[in-house]
């Protein structure tokens, strides 16, 4: 399995045992009890200090589209003319934006969605760098 | 505000495609404000220029062209809002006693590129694309559009409707870039490609270039060039950045939580002394159809859940109760992104004015300008003719 790492630090971890969960990057607010994503320098309620969690890697489907536009980092329309995208409620709270797997009829809005990376550039030596992207959990 | 004020002029170059030089259409859209106003551009007393794209200098080099009079220059963007803020930094000079007359001036091409998906950052190990890019505009509000169907049960002939309505007001606007030679109907637009479901090609606003201007000033000013026409007054200037609320997203395009509506243009109708059925006309930040039907409700026009009958009864269209973007808003008239805002100010003074003609909102004496810009931020404006 080539080596998945993420585009950018701080806003996932993708773990190096296959068959683990990746996961998303959070902050808690102890003062506001609340979480938030991406990562927060302080808590946009009540500027007090967080620390950095991480997220749930299933939530709930809010919305979703399918828009006729390329993936990130690319210019070329993905195969199938365009691609899923989705608002994601995590149990934390947190609503997270992001493409997901499947084509138009695959979605409803209420059902659970898993994180899992999303494959963006494969470096000369192999290595892929990732994004994030929710695929829909069979039940 | 500290000290009244009033538009005393306006001024546009039509939005469009045809690859005219943005240096251009600012200069024409700066004269023709001033021409408006009957005043030179040495009266001005303080400039904004609102452009999101273009270079460092590109705005203060266009000015150049309308004269060296060494008046104040700012730069602002605040996305689609640029426009609109521009405007309200103007208003502000005149009301806080910085100038008797302030201009704004937005110009630009949505087509030359702003908020690159592409854009790139540095990684350890090499450029990537920024994980902040995930997602653009027309996905977002393609979302707000399917869970409004989730909700409330709107239809896609709904959102149609909406769109079709702002075609056929954009047909007799001169500055408008779509202008349609025939009724454009609902089966029309549903008809048109898929871009983001359920939003089709003719539902999305159009994309291309264009400048707008206007022009504030004290009472005294408004009175001395007002030529024998009616004095249109600024009663309120208000803007909201994000609060937090339950579900905020953060990241990837976000163009405004629904309540920045609602709060900013509670704090508009508070400052203006009205409410909202004192109003002839709205303007709204309308990329996309749903955006307009939630306004309906954001704004205080109808009840929560409300808004589908009002589409549905032609309350919104010219010569309904309430007409929204009766210059064809920014799905026909155009939303280059920097004049955006000023178009809406160009319109919104001609209608108060009676100088329309066959988009005219008749009887017209107060609108309201709401603009919203990715980020985000919310900005509403009320003008009354006096």
């Amino acid at each position: 399995m080539p080596k998945m790492l993420p585009l950018e630090d701080g806003y996932m971890i993708i773990p190096e045992k296959a068959g683990e969960p990746c996961r998303l990057l959070g902050s808690y607010s102890k003062a506001a009890k609340k979480s938030f994503f991406p990562i927060r320098k302080l808590c946009p309620i009540t500027s007090e200090p967080v620390e950095t969690v991480e997220l749930s890697p299933e939530g709930i489907l809010y919305s979703w589209s399918f828009i006729r536009m390329p993936k990130l980092g690319s210019r070329v329309m993905a195969e199938g003319g365009g691609q899923g995208v989705g608002q994601i409620d995590l149990p934390e709270g947190v609503r997270v934006q992001s493409p997901i797997d499947g084509q138009m009829g695959d979605w409803k809005i209420g059902m659970k969605m898993r994180l899992v990376p999303n494959p963006v550039v494969t470096d000369e030596d192999g290595t892929v760098y990732c994004g994030f992207k929710f695929t829909p959990v069979k039940e | 505000m500290n000290r009244d004020v009033y538009i005393i002029g306006v001024g546009m170059h039509r939005f469009s495609k045809d690859g005219i030089p943005l240096r251009d259409m600012y200069f024409t859209a700066g004269m023709e404000a001033l021409k408006d106003a009957g005043i030179k551009f040495r009266d001005v007393g303080a400039l904004y220029n609102g452009y999101i794209g273009g270079s460092m200098t590109e705005g203060i080099g266009f000015s150049k062209d309308l004269g060296l009079t060494g008046v104040p220059i700012t730069h602002v963007e605040n996305a689609s809002a640029t426009g609109s803020s521009a405007f309200r930094e103007a208003v502000w000079a005149v009301s806080g006693g910085e100038a008797d007359v302030a201009m704004a001036i937005g110009y630009d091409d949505m087509l030359r590129g702003m908020g690159n998906p592409m854009a790139k950052v540095n990684t350890k190990k090499k450029k990537m694309p920024s994980m902040e890019n995930i997602m653009l505009p027309a996905g977002f509000f393609a979302m707000w559009a399917v869970r409004r169907m989730h909700e409330n049960g709107t239809t896609v002939e709904t959102y149609a409707k909406i769109a079709a309505k702002n075609w056929n007001h954009g047909k007799h606007n001169p500055m408008a870039q779509r202008r349609a030679d025939h009724v454009v109907t609902a089966e029309e637009v549903l008809a048109a490609d898929m871009i983001a479901y359920p939003h089709t090609a003719m539902m999305a606003c159009a994309a291309g270039a264009g400048a707008a201007g206007a022009i504030v000033a004290t009472e005294a000013w408004a009175k001395k060039h007002a030529n024998g026409r009616p004095m249109i007054k600024v009663l309120a200037s208000q803007s909201q950045s994000e609060r937090y609320t339950d579900g905020h997203i953060f990241m990837g395009a976000v163009v405004g939580p629904s309540y920045s509506t609602e709060i900013t243009s509670k704090m508009a109708y508070e400052e203006a002394g009205l409410g909202p059925k004192d109003l002839s006309f709205v303007h709204v930040h309308d990329a996309f159809p749903v955006e307009e039907l939630m306004y309906y409700e954001l704004l205080g026009i109808c009840g929560p859940g409300e808004g589908d009958r009002l589409i549905n009864d032609g309350d919104t269209a010219i010569g309904g109760r309430i007409p929204f973007s009766p210059d064809g808003g920014l799905i026909a008239r155009g939303h280059p992104g920097g004049p955006t805002g000023l178009a809406q100010i160009w319109d919104a003074t001609r209608q108060l004015r009676g100088e329309q003609d066959k988009f005219q909102v008749e009887g017209a004496r107060t609108g309201l300008v709401h603009m919203m810009g990715a980020g985000s931020i919310c900005v509403v404006h009320i003008l009354q003719r006096v």
